[in-house]
């Protein structure tokens, strides 16, 4: 009796089986790790790898498992894989183009724990206790800094929406700063200019446009570059003009490369303005 | 006294014989028919010691190569030593510098090598690189290389024959654009694709300027392969590794675009020669150019991806540096092909040539293609690309301010040490590169390799080229045996270089010191525009009999009849109202053609039209002819038709010598017009080949003796076509098509 009902169960299931796979000709299945988050990760992993009667990909968000199955004969996990990884998802085999995980909407942006840190190019040993303190210092405007000149490629793009998430990330870093770590002039600069600096960063943040945001770039990059007198970086940065922008009053800003790449005008005017001062 | 002598004699030689004590480094080729499955079919190919690309050869500055040659094939061959300084006979031109190596003899090459770099060689008969005959040739500098190194020679690989290749580029047959369609919507360009694209208007303007569709590169390639691989591995490096990557392109006609997943890439020499290293993060390397570039691995347990990319980017070949999980590199987005025929529209004048609109563009600076690379000016419809209207007229090409992607040109190219030329007298040459897409007829100042004499220059004087590229097509212009310095403002230090990619509408200049003695080829080295004649012969006054050539007239001969090679096509239509066909015969300047309509009964009739003619003028579009005609109809109650000029025919039996002249005007209408030896006038307008979808053309005809005809052919393979057409002596038929 059991037996018989066995077969009742095993024959649709093989039936719903074969009429599943009998679509994919010579097919193999394997079971892979594809990094993601979400449901619409699971949208964009599977119809980047899905092809008609060839591949046929199921991701599942919880556990990051995905079950292929493919045709032998006409492809292989590798280029499934390669695939899902231009489309902007890590796995076993492949690491996505940053590009394309930069490209990904927010939800979506999973933790890249595959993707081995890139080895420092030079690690500065140093046994003096004040170098030290003075080099944590440095770091501290440093990543500020950063995340400025990061803001200013995304408006030399004219790319509102990553100028917005920069300047989030600027303000992040305005309110990370230890005061008590800077030194006498740095703490001075500082007390008068942060406060600026952070209303500036929110107003970028929230701002619907790229003409608003290069407006309150404009005052804030005379903050960052009072800021920067002090902050003893140790790259040199250019102090940059543009003689247009602002009715023709002209603009400043800073930048690490001597090249002029003009975050007013973006590829209207790229390459209009000079170096008016170079800091060390 | 005498002994003195002896001793000075003795010390000297002993001396001598250490300083130029010459290591010789012998290799020995056999070069061999082998069958190849690189792209899914086995296909005939050569190859060198069993392998494609042939073998890297490795020497020292100062050796001496002595390189055997055994010929194994049923066919000649020669092999080419691209950018090295040697005597002329060593070359290995067939036929200009060198004797030919017949099948089945071994031909010994010998030349001391006084310089290093990175080089190659390739076999300069007929189509033979094209299947497998390239390879590296590198001379290490006499000091130890500080970086590891690794090779990396590029290719292109088609199942065609090359030989079919050629022919078919010459009867502009468009199936390699129907083949890049099938990977990349919208590469075939037709009326379709341009009205999806909301482009019609485009596409209606590049065909009023005489243009089919634009191409940035003329084949359609299976494979593009990476020391013979669509991917190959170096996974002998490690994090932090700093690695000399030494890329020759030795592909026959496909420029591909180097980008690195592993950060950027720093150029430090080009064609073997040194240069100040610049950091870039893509370069494009055009056909038969070479560059080193050092990059790091950045981190452990990966292995970055080094990326060619085809320059119409239908297909890419990877080399995987490091071991590990692999790190792919973003790969380059399809081109907008709308917005390139946008800007061709914009640069063509009616009369066929090219305005630069007073750019004075050069050195690859301004890249007119940048148009349609969606990395630079965005996807279409993005906003990005609306900017660019108001972007100022002297960045709108300017891939380097436009982006912040910094890619290589030859302005930040500049040679570590001073390259003037010394005080001589100057030639000075002007070079204009001419062509013509439609016949795929490829010259220089418009004239072939066959149509000019040999450039006679004088040993001592300074040779200074100023080429203006007035063809559609980019071209990677290479100097034998000598290296030129690129004009580029740098003054003393203008880097040093043996092939100059030149794009359309710019001028470069290059120039070098006379040094050598014999006869010098300088050509395009896209091998099918080389093969079509794009080239010239520098020739040194009072040089020496070469022992090679014993008959250099006879051998000069065997030479120019590369460019002068006849290709044939046939078309014939096997439709139900009748056959239908057209045979050519024809070459850079002739052509002989035939057609003919052979209906099945005799209402129907048969008739054949012959011409004979020559094509003249830049742009090929006037082409007067004689010819031969012959019909015969059975017509009703002996019908006589009326033509718009009055005169009178029976159409039933004829056969009449006539003289004409075709003329291609806008929307490559052909315009025919002819006397017969009865005196009968016939004005007849006819477009052919109209791409209306992918696979979809439309031919239309009529003439003054009032007959029209009107078709449709639906491209199925390359070689088969379904078709419908109506013609007004044969009414409606349908059947397919077989063309050659």
């Amino acid at each position: 009796m059991k037996s018989i009902l066995n077969l009742i169960i095993a024959i649709p299931t093989l039936l719903l089986s074969t009429s599943c796979d009998g679509q994919i000709k010579n097919a193999k299945t394997v079971t892979v790790k594809i990094d993601g988050n979400c449901e619409m990760c699971e949208k964009t992993i599977e119809s980047a790898a899905n092809q008609k009667n060839v591949v046929s990909l199921d991701w599942n968000k919880d556990t990051k498992q995905a079950t292929i199955s493919y045709d032998d004969s006409k492809t292989n996990p590798d280029e499934i894989l390669k695939r899902v990884a231009l489309a902007g998802y890590d796995n076993e085999k492949f690491l996505a183009p940053d590009e394309a995980y930069a490209g990904l909407p927010g939800c979506c942006k999973y933790d890249r724990n595959r993707k081995k840190s890139e080895i420092e190019k030079t690690i500065t040993a140093t046994t003096d206790t004040t170098a030290i303190e003075q080099s944590v210092v440095a770091n501290q405007f440093k990543s500020i800094f950063d995340s400025y000149f990061e803001l200013k490629n995304a408006l030399v793009k004219t790319d509102t929406k990553t100028a917005g998430l920069k300047a989030v990330d600027l303000s992040s870093q305005l309110n990370k700063v230890d005061m008590s770590k800077l030194d006498n002039s740095q703490h001075e600069v500082w007390m008068k200019v942060y406060k600026d600096l952070i209303a500036e960063s929110e107003l970028i943040a929230t701002a619907k446009n790229i003409e608003d945001q290069r407006i309150q770039f404009m005052d804030m990059s005379e903050n960052m570059y009072k800021l920067l007198k002090v902050a003893k970086l140790a790259t040199p940065v250019y102090y940059q003009h543009c003689p247009m922008y602002n009715d023709g009053k002209g603009a400043n800003w800073l930048s690490m490369e001597n090249a002029v790449k003009n975050p007013y005008y973006g590829s209207q005017m790229m390459s209009c303005g000079k170096t008016i001062e170079t800091i060390k | 006294m005498n002994y003195l002598k002896y001793i000075i004699f003795g010390i000297a030689t002993i001396l001598c014989n250490h300083l130029f004590a010459q290591k010789i480094v012998r290799y020995d080729l056999f070069v061999r028919d082998t069958l190849v499955n690189f792209a899914g079919k086995e296909k005939k190919a050569y190859s060198v010691n069993g392998q494609i690309p042939m073998p890297e050869l490795h020497f020292t500055e100062g050796d001496t190569a002595e390189i055997y040659i055994h010929n194994e094939l049923h066919t000649e061959t020669s092999i080419h030593w691209h950018g090295l300084i040697l005597p002329n006979e060593q070359d290995g031109v067939p036929y200009l510098t060198t004797a030919p190596i017949k099948a089945g003899t071994t031909h010994i090459y010998k030349f001391p090598l006084v310089q290093n770099g990175t080089y190659w060689y390739h076999s300069h008969t007929k189509l033979q690189e094209q299947v497998g005959m390239y390879g590296a040739f590198i001379i290490h500098k006499k000091e130890k290389q500080e970086l590891p190194e690794y090779t990396m020679v590029l290719s292109d690989w088609t199942n065609m024959k090359p030989f079919e290749v050629h022919r078919r580029l010459h009867n502009a047959n468009d199936w390699s654009a129907i083949k890049k369609a099938k990977i990349q919507k919208g590469a075939a360009q037709s009326y379709a694709d341009a009205i999806t694209d909301k482009s019609l208007g485009i596409k209606l303007m590049n065909e009023w300027k005489r243009m089919l569709a634009m191409d940035v590169s003329d084949v359609y390639y299976d494979k593009f392969l990476t020391n013979g691989k669509v991917e190959d591995e170096a996974a002998q490096f490690k994090a932090r590794d700093k690695i000399r990557l030494r890329i020759i392109n030795g592909s026959s006609s496909t420029y591909f675009w180097l980008k690195y997943a592993g950060g950027k890439i720093n150029v430090v020499a080009s064609d073997g020669m040194d240069v100040e290293p610049v950091e870039v993060d893509r370069l494009i390397i055009a056909v038969a150019e070479i560059y080193d570039v050092v990059v790091t691995i950045p981190s452990d347990s990966t292995a970055f991806e080094f990326l060619a990319t085809s320059e119409d980017r239908i297909r890419n070949t990877s080399l995987w540096l490091g071991s590990g999980i692999k790190q792919l590199a973003s790969p380059l987005e399809p081109l907008k092909y709308f917005e390139g025929m946008k800007m061709m529209n914009g640069m063509i004048k009616m009369d066929g040539n090219l305005d630069d609109m007073g750019m004075n563009m050069s050195l690859q600076q301004m890249d007119m293609n940048v148009v349609m690379y969606p990395e630079i000016t965005g996807r279409k419809n993005d906003k990005k690309t609306k900017e660019h209207d108001h972007s100022q007229m002297e960045n709108q090409y300017n891939s380097n301010a436009l982006s912040d992607i910094v890619t290589l040109n030859y302005s930040m190219l500049k040679s570590p040490t001073k390259t003037k030329l010394p005080d001589a007298p100057t030639k000075i040459l002007n070079f204009t590169l001419t062509g013509n897409m439609n016949r795929y007829v490829w010259s220089i100042n418009n004239k072939t390799v066959s149509e000019t004499d040999k450039i006679m220059i004088k040993k001592g004087e300074n040779v200074r080229i100023i080429l203006y590229n007035n063809s559609m097509m980019r071209h990677p212009m290479h100097l034998h045996g000598h290296f030129f310095r690129i004009v580029n403002g740098h003054g003393d230090y203008s880097p040093l270089k043996n092939v100059l990619d030149i794009m359309p509408m710019e001028t470069d200049t290059i120039e070098f010191a006379a040094t050598e003695s014999g006869d010098w080829f300088f050509h395009c080295h896209i091998l099918y525009h080389m093969m079509s004649g794009m080239g010239r012969i520098f020739s040194y006054e009072d040089s020496p009999p070469n022992p090679q050539l014993p008959d250099p007239k006879k051998a000069l001969k065997k030479l120019y009849r590369d460019d002068k090679e006849f290709h044939f096509m046939f078309e014939n239509d096997f439709a139900s109202n009748g056959n239908d066909g057209e045979m050519m015969y024809m070459n850079t300047r002739w052509k002989f053609q035939t057609e003919w309509r052979l209906g099945y009964m005799d209402k129907h009739g048969y008739e054949s039209e012959a011409h004979f003619g020559r094509y003249f003028g830049k742009m090929q579009w006037l082409f007067p002819y004689v010819g031969f005609d012959w019909r015969y109809r059975k017509t009703h109650s002996d019908e006589i038709e009326k033509n718009i000029f009055g005169q009178y025919n029976t159409k039933a039996l004829r056969s009449a010598l006539c003289f004409g002249v075709q003329y291609t005007l806008p929307f490559m209408i052909v315009a025919d017009g002819r006397i017969d030896s009865d005196g009968k006038l016939r004005l007849q307008l006819m477009r052919e080949d109209i791409p209306l979808s992918k696979r979809l053309r439309m031919s239309l005809m009529y003439n003054s003796d009032f007959e029209y005809m009107g078709g449709l052919k639906y491209i199925l393979s390359k070689k088969i076509a379904l078709s419908a057409h109506y013609d007004s002596d044969m009414g409606l038929g349908g059947g397919f098509t077989f063309t050659y």
